[in-house]
């Protein structure tokens, strides 16, 4: 079930009215009633999901209350160990053993070995990166003594299967989610109001952008070979708006619908592209998963290479971002697009001006001398996305030396901007729009219904030209 | 040993590159703007070289506070 599903806009309302008419008596009732709302969401895939999501679920639970009660820190490491290793074990079989077996077989076939490509037919359990990444940071604020395990089994499964996060987060910890799962909820008027502006802007940011970006960057992308330096570089332009308007679009609502049951998720994005630097940027895009490689891989990596000084600074973040290339897929180009980012690093690093806290509430006032800034670590980023993006590391590769040879050969074309400027000049203009409406608290309901107006004009323009309209998000394959 | 907070103090201020840095035993990172997951790092390798001890990962992940880093330095 997707958000901007028919089936979703008849499931949110029925939820709603449920939760604060029927079982609003008590927390308990509530609790069990959206753990059965999720549950019911998430059998809308593939039901059959539902028992290693219950899996996953009784499996961490239970290993947080063996911990807490181990009376030895050795059998509290066995137990953390198998918890963790089960978890990533179901992760890795699930998403990366199709990728292991083709790499083996291009290994095999380099090294003179020829062998007939067999693949196991497995499909990826949508959520899977997102409820895993729960689990294990519970299970290890456990073992570091960080929290104690919880008691109640439905309030804790309802913390890894709520479904405003289930498929695609934010990735939330115990520590910000639980104690609100576990307080009594009250309707209120304004965080309900709220919730449902975040609803119309994240249905806009997809709907509008995201999905109209889609065909143009597809076209370009697919078709590569035949378009013009300035074409292909405004194609990664497209899709780093597109990203944006698919990924952030996607949190906002989910940050929406879970306003209007009472219960806050965590900012996933705070203008990343108005960064002034690769490290400023990861402090504000996908907050949520930064902050967790932050805490769970980068720091325990970090400590163990402390004594090597900035080389061993330098590793750690290699080893985490060359991680989070691997967790957004299972292929090459998504390992060098990590690569690509650990590089970014390097002058942060030797600078030690390097990781900033994590989560800036507010974004700063930006400045004119900013903006040489803001373009150059965009313009890195884009780099990346061409890797991202590409099918494959060769498309990749071709992608940009096409930028490069074509460009160098005709460079007068940068004057000459296509029609692709246009999608430019519109993305640009709603990222401004967006920094000033929420960051200077401007979301009137002037822009409330005007954004309702163009989702409705967008789905009534697809469905009288019959668009093929992408309808899953980015995210979801990851 | 016997280490106080106005041991401490010092390092925090040397390596978070802040001379007006005040820190208590209940300082946690969060109160501290310059305390990145960065400056952490380099925070425990100046703590271990300063009092010649060295921590497990274990008893620095479990810090929450300040107060915590003393006493593990005290045990």
């Amino acid at each position: 079930m997707l958000f901007n599903s028919f089936q979703f806009f008849l499931f949110l309302p029925i939820v709603f009215v449920l939760y604060w008419f029927v079982f609003s008596k008590n927390k308990s009732t509530q609790n069990v009633f959206l753990l059965i709302a999720s549950y019911v969401f998430y059998s809308f895939w593939d039901w059959r999901f539902s028992f290693l999501l219950a899996f996953s679920t009784i499996l961490d639970f239970s290993t947080g209350l063996i911990i807490e009660k181990a009376d030895s820190h050795l059998k509290k490491r066995r137990w953390m160990r198998f918890s963790i290793l089960t978890n990533l074990g179901l992760l890795a079989y699930f998403k990366y053993t199709n990728f292991f077996i083709d790499s083996f077989i291009d290994l095999f076939n380099v090294i003179g070995i020829h062998s007939d490509p067999y693949t196991l037919n497995i499909i990826l359990p949508v959520g899977i990166s997102f409820y895993t990444f729960h689990g294990v940071s519970y299970v290890l604020d456990i073992y570091f003594g960080r929290i104690k395990p919880h008691q109640n089994i439905v309030d804790y499964s309802l913390f890894v299967s709520y479904f405003p996060l289930l498929v695609s987060g934010p990735i939330e910890r115990a520590t910000h989610l639980l104690p609100q799962i576990k307080e009594k909820r009250e309707f209120g008027y304004v965080q309900g109001v709220e919730g449902l502006k975040l609803i119309i802007w994240g249905l806009f940011k997809k709907i509008v952008i995201a999905d109209s970006l889609a065909p143009v960057v597809n076209e370009i992308f697919q078709n590569y070979q035949n378009h013009s330096s300035i074409t292909l570089i405004i194609g990664v332009i497209g899709f780093a708006f597109q990203v944006y308007g698919d990924f952030s679009g996607y949190t906002d609502i989910a940050r929406g619908v879970s306003k209007l049951l009472g219960i806050e998720l965590i900012l996933n994005f705070n203008f990343p592209y108005f960064s002034k630097s690769i490290p400023e940027f990861w402090s504000k895009w996908h907050i949520s998963l930064s902050s967790w490689l932050n805490d769970y891989v980068f720091t325990p990596l970090a400590l163990r290479f402390r004594n090597w000084g900035r080389q061993g600074v330098f590793m750690a973040v290699t080893l985490t971002f060359l991680i989070s290339g691997f967790w957004h897929g299972a292929a090459w180009h998504f390992v060098i697009w990590g690569a690509l980012h650990a590089i970014y690093y390097i002058p942060s690093i030797y600078s030690k001006k390097g990781l900033k806290s994590m989560v800036k509430k507010k974004v700063e006032l930006i400045s004119f001398t900013d903006l040489p800034k803001i373009i150059i670590t965009f313009s890195f980023v884009c780099f990346g996305y061409v890797f991202f993006r590409a099918d494959s590391l060769l498309i990749a590769f071709n992608y940009i030396e096409i930028i490069i040879i074509d460009f160098i050969s005709n460079p007068a074309q940068l004057f000459l901007l296509p029609m692709g400027v246009k999608i430019v000049y519109f993305s640009a203009i709603f990222l401004i729009l967006e920094l000033l409406i929420f960051n200077y608290k401007l979301f009137s309901k002037k822009v409330f219904w005007l954004s309702l107006l163009l989702i409705e004009i967008q789905f009534c323009y697809d469905l009288f030209y019959s668009v093929d309209i992408p309808n899953t998000f980015i995210y979801f394959q990851f | 040993m016997d280490i106080k907070i106005e041991d401490l103090s010092p390092i925090f201020c040397e390596v978070l590159e802040n001379d007006d840095l005040l820190i208590t035993e209940s300082t946690v990172a969060a109160d501290v703007p310059e305390w990145d997951s960065l400056n952490h790092i380099y925070l425990v390798v100046a703590i271990e070289k300063q009092f010649k001890v060295k921590f497990t990962t274990h008893q620095i992940q479990s810090w929450k506070c300040v107060g915590d880093i003393l006493t593990d330095l005290n045990k």
